[in-house]
């Protein structure tokens, strides 16, 4: 029994200093810390695991999923203008080149952190924690674990550019003077945002303390 | 973890120096007093209007609400239904949830499971993003404020309120002190 809730190769891969070492589990909803011959967490019943069944790869599979999405993102325009019959389509990026031509560099620094730089960002920092915790070297630094910090804060903050849309869009309806459409590109990028924060949630960042050098 | 932590002090992660609790005297009456507040405001932000918008002698104005019904009549059902999910009905649930669970450590409500409300709150917490759409309003508003005259309504002055108090009390609401008032209500 205890052997299916552990990673491959039993209990030699735990970090000495980890609860798992000495024989407890901490649950993932409430926190409490349990010993580990409990299935379900005494408190909130959640099913306990020493560490997530292939967190990595689940990580990895949704990161690429959101990677996948995050091209038709940018290709499609996300937002349609319409002002007095002329039809002007804006992708993401294009967005941001309109305001920097209009010189409004600060809305274009705006727009271009939270839909390009940060979504980027993101899916770059999963993939570097998937592949640390895959390569043999032991990890060097607890900076990771900042890196997955940072990587679950910022996640949320690319509903920007999502929200932008829904606002302009439900405000300038003024019929055949102007009036703004949604394009394809607002469902795939919020499937992005949505996506990688699910991926960074599902990885399990005790994996990362396993493979921890002693200092 | 310590029995007491000290007002308004943090502690911290002994590896990670993450924030894991936040210390405060009176936690329980402070967080509902602000709950129904956040509560308070939310209802005025969806009762009157959001935004007024005025280009060449034509005006138009919105409400809250609006900004997802729009999105559901292009027919962009999923982001319609996210963008009311993020700003509006998490951000409630999440609310009632946590008054639900705060009453009932000093009453017998009963009527509803409070370990299943706490387990609810934990799982929806990461999907609330009341302040990115605070954010998202600001950007939109900046975008526009050239071409058109804006004239924000009270609506829209009930959820800049509403945005950060709501943050404020995901931070003083934290894991333990959250799982500790749900052992108290059993």
């Amino acid at each position: 029994m205890q052997n299916k809730r552990m990673p491959q190769g039993g209990k030699a891969c735990f970090h000495p200093d980890s609860a798992a070492a000495q024989g407890l589990l901490n649950c993932l909803v409430c926190h409490e810390l349990v010993g580990d011959h409990e299935k379900r967490c005494p408190r909130c019943s959640t099913k306990l695991r020493a560490r997530v069944n292939n967190s990595t790869q689940i990580s990895f599979s949704l990161l690429l999923t959101a990677l996948f999405l995050y091209i038709p993102a940018n290709v499609y325009p996300i937002m349609i203008t319409d002002m007095l019959g002329d039809r002007t389509q804006s992708t993401i990026i294009g967005g941001v080149i309109l305001f920097l031509e209009s010189e409004s560099y600060f809305i274009a620094a705006v727009i271009f952190i939270a839909s390009i730089i940060v979504p980027v960002g993101k899916m770059a920092a999963i993939a570097w924690l998937c592949y640390s915790v895959n390569r043999k070297k032991p990890i060097r630094k607890a900076e990771l674990t900042q890196v997955y910090r940072i990587t679950e804060f910022i996640g949320k903050w690319s509903m920007v550019d999502v929200f932008v849309v829904a606002i302009l869009v439900a405000l300038i309806q003024l019929g055949g003077l102007m009036s703004i459409q949604v394009g394809i590109a607002a469902s795939a990028f919020a499937g992005v945002v949505i996506l990688t924060m699910v991926s960074a949630h599902q990885f399990d960042t005790r994996i990362l303390w396993d493979k921890m050098e002693d200092e | 973890m310590p029995d007491k932590i000290e007002h308004r002090s943090n502690v911290v992660c002994p590896r990670c120096k993450h924030v894991i609790a936040v210390g405060h005297n009176n936690a329980k009456h402070y967080v509902l007093a602000l709950c129904v507040t956040a509560l308070i405001l939310l209802a005025v932000a969806c009762s009157f209007s959001f935004i007024s918008f005025a280009s060449n002698g034509q005006a138009r104005t919105i409400n809250l609400l609006q900004t997802f019904t729009e999105l559901y009549a292009q027919g962009y059902i999923f982001v319609s239904l996210l963008v009311f999910l993020f700003i509006l009905l998490l951000p409630l649930l999440y609310l009632l949830s946590l008054s639900y669970i705060i009453l009932s450590t000093r009453y017998r409500l009963g009527f509803l499971p409070v370990i299943g409300l706490g387990k609810v709150i934990s799982h929806i917490l990461p999907w609330s993003m009341a302040e990115v759409f605070l954010i998202g309003v600001l950007v939109a508003l900046i975008k526009i404020i050239s071409m058109a005259d804006i004239f924000l309504q009270a609506s829209f002055w009930a959820y800049v309120l509403f945005a950060p108090l709501f943050t404020h009390i995901v931070f003083i609401v934290d894991n333990h002190r959250l799982w500790r008032w749900v052992d108290d209500a059993k």
